[in-house]
């Protein structure tokens, strides 16, 4: 490794105004959007990133900086309203935030176990999510709550479901000429509840594993369930179908066991230097367990 | 001998802020790679690619041709590519310890680890000196390579090096009594086989400097470094009088044990002599960790006999370490962990054997604790599994068991300074244990309690003729120079020398103005290793303060008499005390010399100071302190005194374990140490703070060695503690006064790491029943033997 920093040259763009930045993804060839540039620059000194003529900065561009309620439809937010997040939202601002502690306090947590103060102090979440690692931490309870990107070019804008946005390790459904300038969070109802959990090696590390979990009450019966969970997979995995299999049923101890064996099962994790796969696989059923527990209490729900 | 002073301290005892501890918090203070001269060079090295190959050819010729690259060097270019490899010691030691000292592969010959160094290259700027690098043509002929030192040692092993007929570095032992007999009469033995893992040292800074061109041909170089005198052995590669190689440290970074060996400064003196010009070199993260020595890793067998009440009748040990590609300090390394292997408990019988090898990882070499932390986890591991055979507590078998004054250690030797075992152990199991331990935390984890105890020496091996030299000149305002060529990297070795000036003068620490770390304008003080600078230089530092204040006393002496005794205007004095009754009374403090029975009688320091100088008198003064001196020990049979004294630590730890993931959480240390004599409060429990958290991550740490491919090569990847990981730690400070050091003070940086891996891993095994023969234990360890436990 080089003790240089970066190892091929670019042109730095910073554009003040979102068209201007659209007007230079449309333009130009081999342009990389900065935003905290924590992922960015990283990879750019691993050589783990294609060829970079332009390092477009987004920090400049006012209109981008944000994170509050809205509830404006069409950034994708539901009956309740929604959480925004612009694309040059730092992971402290965010977390800082009171509406998004009150209202999404597993998002919250997640924010905070990610690195230490001075990387969040830079690194936004869009960052996280567009860096589309699956150890994403930001990405783990977004996907349970439901959220919604908002990606935008010259040619219109689209929104697109988080759980629908990754394709695989650093690859996402954006064009080349897109960029991300939203992500919503709906604002969940009454009776509902959420978990994080991560295992790190030491604390402000990388996850071994995570885990979200967003539940709906209804009395004892569970009305809707999302379970996501990082670095198990090529990407930020949405457990669809074991989760919306469990709309309807009664939650109780028996479920819980049987929910995390189908986890387990369904997995298929991969071994690293941060720890092996027969390790992810055993304690992902200990995890979802835990998970389940903590978000069916914090919607309200009892256990016996 | 050591010098006990009864009367009160003003400085020495107390928390006294270091006296570069502003500088430091506001970043006045330059690391070595922040300085920069005009016209400077960057250099860059080019390193194997292969753990294990023969080197065939070299072609630099296109790394020569790019512009703007001022010199592409190989072995062939320099003037004297070997050398022994020397420690800063004034004393011939003979082959058994001095290896061989390569600055560069050479071609023909044997690439002995991946990231030994190839070719050096100076360019304009860092980019082009990369891209050189990159340019230069390397035919390599790999080899297969041997990565397990037991291997190493059979005989038709892959041979690491093309210079030795073995891969056998060095064999030596220990033995007292009979053991044949002794296992005899055990009522229980218990034998284990262990391993110890590697460990990097991490420090803050890299291994970084820069070196320029002096008028008549002289070089100079300021690099972080623990060892100034390597400067001899830099003059001896570029073929210069050692006259001509100056050398000089900056007093940031950290070291502990990493920068014992030469490491940027060889490269530096070659680029400056081959350009003409400043060059600067710094090694990136990942080189550094690949390419500079690591902590021994050991294979070790310890076997243990008790009798019925546990008193230990019988020890035996058998060690293979793996000093990896080159001998640099494994014998010394090797020399601490045989003498300590049977551990600080009074054994009659026992023998420790042990065998060093070559291997093609990187090399081994000084790492805090050198040698002595790999076997004090095995003899406290064993302590515990006795104990629990046994069915007695941990601590009980330990007080039946520990060294005490007057106890021979394992060479037959009885140590000069005081043994604190018992009261460490007894403090530190009190302060552990002041509440009941719970079975399991509110939160469903179990809880494990763990004790272990530790000793190890400070001050260099006996028959190195260790000595320290301390200049001393005392200004005509009062306030003081202090010359010492102690490398400082961050331990605050030259604030507590400033500190015990200050306590002798009467002075503030704010007075005494510590210039350090130049082999040619300060007296040198010997290595920043041994954890012996208080001990040596604090004494040299009572050498040379001493005939000063001799001479400022007598001045003062004659002041007080002359000036202030009461005069009968008529008749004269009434009675006058005598010059040598007012010396044997002066006490130096708050910048005034007093006579003590009656202080109203007092001189300003400074008076004194212009009273001497104004007759001419010599405000300066060196000093030297010299260690024991012994003779080389017969390596087959190690007697007599090899160290010359040992520190004492204990360790209390309490853990909590998930079951469920294996998942482990240090909730408590209690850390204990005699010290001596704190001189400074915070420099002691920093230390021991520091210490305890150092190999508190020698247990998750894993630099993922494959077949000589270090593959956590970086702090993404190689994982130390953070803040958020240690525990606040509780220290127990013991002074017993019985060191050899100043005021009886003894060294305490090395000790402080010594014994809280063993018990972290007593701790778990008292919460899961789990005996673990390894320190690195991460959750995946732990849970994986959980579910065989329940399998
Ligand atoms: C020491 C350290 C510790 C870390 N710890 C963690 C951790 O615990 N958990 C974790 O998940 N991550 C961690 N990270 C990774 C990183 O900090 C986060 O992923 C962070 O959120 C990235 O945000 P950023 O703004 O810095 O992204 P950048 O580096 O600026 O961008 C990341 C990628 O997204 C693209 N991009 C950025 N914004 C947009 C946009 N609006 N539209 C389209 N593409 C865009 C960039 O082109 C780039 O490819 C760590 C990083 C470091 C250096």
């Amino acid at each position: 490794m080089g003790s240089r920093i970066l190892l091929s040259d670019f042109a730095y763009l910073a554009p003040t105004t979102l068209a201007e930045a659209l007007q230079i993804l449309a333009e130009k060839q081999a342009v990389k959007i900065l935003a905290g540039g924590t992922d960015l620059l990283l990879r750019m000194k691993l050589g783990t990133i294609s060829h970079v003529d332009y390092v477009m900065d987004i920090k400049h561009i006012k209109e981008l900086n944000y994170a509050c309620l809205c509830d404006e439809k069409q950034c994708g937010s539901t009956a309740n309203g929604a959480f925004c997040i612009g694309p040059t939202a730092t992971l402290n601002q965010i977390a800082k935030n009171g509406d998004l502690s009150r209202l999404f306090p597993a998002q919250r947590e997640a924010i905070l176990a990610m690195a230490a103060t001075s990387v969040r102090n830079r690194g936004t979440m869009a960052g996280n999510i567009c860096n589309a690692s699956p150890v994403a931490d930001s990405a783990i309870p977004a996907i349970c709550y439901g959220a919604a990107l908002t990606l935008q070019s010259r040619r219109g804008k689209r929104i697109v479901a988080l759980e629908d946005f990754f394709r695989g390790p650093g690859e996402t459904e954006l064009e080349k000429d897109e960029m991300l300038v939203n992500i919503a969070l709906p604002v969940p109802p009454a009776d509902s509840g959420a978990a994080f959990i991560k295992k790190s090696r030491v604390k402000p590390d990388i996850a071994k594993i995570s885990l979200g979990v967003f539940i709906e009450r209804d009395g004892t019966l569970i009305k809707r369930c999302r379970i996501a969970m990082g670095s198990v997979a090529p990407l930020p995995l949405y457990v669809q179908k074991i989760s919306e299999g469990l709309a309807g049923l009664e939650m109780n101890e028996q479920l819980i066991a049987k929910t995390a064996q189908m986890v387990k099962a369904a997995l298929k994790p991969i071994s690293d230097l941060r720890t092996n796969q027969e390790y992810r696989r055993a304690i992902s059923s200990v995890l979802v367990e835990e998970g389940l527990r903590l978000a069916w209490r914090n919607a309200g729900g009892e256990l016996k | 001998m050591t010098t006990l002073k009864s009367s009160n301290f003003r400085l020495v005892g107390e928390r006294v802020p270091r006296h570069d501890a502003w500088a430091k918090a506001k970043g006045e203070q330059l690391y070595s790679a922040d300085w920069a001269l005009p016209g400077m060079l960057h250099g860059k090295v080019l390193r194997s690619k292969y753990p294990a190959a023969i080197l065939r050819a070299i072609d630099t010729s296109r790394a020569k041709a790019l512009p703007g690259v001022r010199a592409v060097l190989t072995a062939a270019d320099v003037p004297h590519n070997r050398d022994v490899t020397k420690f800063g010691q004034m004393r011939d030691v003979g082959a058994g310890f001095e290896g061989l000292y390569k600055v560069l592969a050479e071609v023909g010959g044997k690439i002995r680890f991946k990231g030994e160094a190839i070719a050096l290259v100076a360019a304009d700027s860092e980019e082009l000196a990369e891209r050189a690098c990159a340019l230069i043509e390397v035919d390599y002929e790999p080899q297969e390579g041997v990565f397990d030192p037991r291997e190493a040692i059979l005989d038709n092993a892959y041979l690491v090096s093309s210079e030795d007929a073995s891969n056998v570095i060095m064999r030596t032992r220990v033995e007292q009594g009979d053991l044949e007999q002794a296992w005899e009469k055990c009522h229980l033995i218990v034998e284990n086989d262990y391993y110890t893992s590697p460990h990097e040292h991490a420090y803050l800074e890299t291994e970084s400097g820069s070196g320029w061109p002096d008028e008549n041909g002289g070089i100079t170089l300021r690099v972080g470094t623990q060892v100034l005198e390597h400067y001899r052995t830099i003059a001896k590669v570029l073929g210069l009088p050692h006259t001509k190689l100056r050398n000089m440290s900056v007093p940031m970074g950290g070291g502990f044990g990493g920068k014992e060996d030469i490491t940027v400064e060889t490269y530096l003196a070659l680029l400056v002599k081959a350009t003409g010009k400043p060059v600067k070199m710094v090694w990136s993260r990942e080189e550094s960790i690949e390419a500079h020595s690591k902590r021994h890793p050991m294979y070790l067998h310890y076997k243990t006999g008790v009798d019925r009440d546990g008193f230990i009748l019988a020890q035996e040990v058998s060690i293979v370490m793996d000093g990896g590609g080159h001998t640099y300090l494994t014998p010394w390394v090797q020399m601490y962990a045989t003498i300590n292997g049977s551990g600080c408990y009074n054994i009659a019988n026992l023998r420790c054997e042990s065998v060093s090898a070559f291997t093609n990882n990187t090399f081994s070499s000084a790492n805090r604790g050198f040698g002595v932390p790999q076997v004090n986890f095995c003899y406290e591991r064993q302590m515990d599994c006795i104990a629990r055979r046994l069915g007695i507590s941990p601590y009980e078998l330990r007080r039946k068991n520990l060294l005490r004054n007057g106890d021979p250690l394992a060479t037959g030797f009885v140590p000069l300074g005081h043994v604190a075992l018992d009261q460490l152990l007894q403090q530190t199991w009190d302060k552990l244990n002041q509440t009941p331990k719970p079975e399991r935390l509110p939160d469903g984890r179990k809880v494990g309690r763990g004790i272990a105890c530790g000793m190890m020496g400070y001050g260099r091996l006996c028959f190195l003729h260790d000595i320290s030299r301390i200049g001393i000149r005392i200004e005509l305002d009062g306030s003081v120079t202090l010359r010492a060529g102690v490398p400082d990297l961050g331990g605050g070795q030259s604030s507590v020398l400033a500190q015990i000036v200050a306590e002798e003068l009467g002075l503030g620490i704010e007075d005494v103005r510590p210039l350090i770390m130049d082999t040619h304008m300060t007296p040198l003080c010997g290595t920043t290793t041994a954890t012996r600078q208080l001990y040596m230089s604090g004494n040299a530092c009572l050498a040379a303060v001493q005939p000063l204040k001799e001479r400022l006393a007598r001045k003062a002496a004659a002041i007080i008499r002359d000036n202030q005794w009461p005069q009968n205007p008529a008749t004269g004095y009434i009675w006058r005390p005598d010059i040598e009754h007012i010396l044997g009374h002066l006490v130096f403090a708050d910048k005034k010399i007093y006579y003590g029975p009656d202080p109203g009688k007092n001189v300003d320091f400074v008076a004194v100071v212009a009273h001497v100088s104004n007759e001419g008198g010599e405000l300066f003064s060196e000093g030297q302190f010299n260690a024991p001196f012994t003779e080389v020990p017969d390596l087959n049979n190690i007697k007599g005194q090899i160290l010359p004294d040992m520190t004492y630590t204990c360790h209390g730890v309490e853990v909590a374990v998930d079951e469920a993931t294996g998942d482990y959480q240090v909730l408590r240390i209690v850390a204990a140490i005699d010290c001596g004599k704190a001189v400074n409060r915070n420099s002691v429990e920093g230390q021991l703070e520091g210490g305890t958290a150092y190999n508190l991550g020698w247990l998750r740490e894993d630099l993922a060695w494959e077949q000589g491919i270090t593959r956590a090569n970086s702090f993404a990847t190689y994982l130390i503690p953070t803040a958020a990981d240690v525990p606040d730690i509780e220290t127990i400070i013991v002074e017993s006064r019985g060191g050899l050091g100043p005021y009886g003070a003894k060294g305490v940086g090395e000790p402080s790491d010594n014994s809280i891996a063993p018990a972290i891993v007593n701790a778990i095994a008292d919460a899961t029943g789990l005996e673990f023969n390894t320190p690195l234990i991460k959750p995946e360890t732990l849970y994986l033997a959980l579910q065989n436990e329940r399998n």
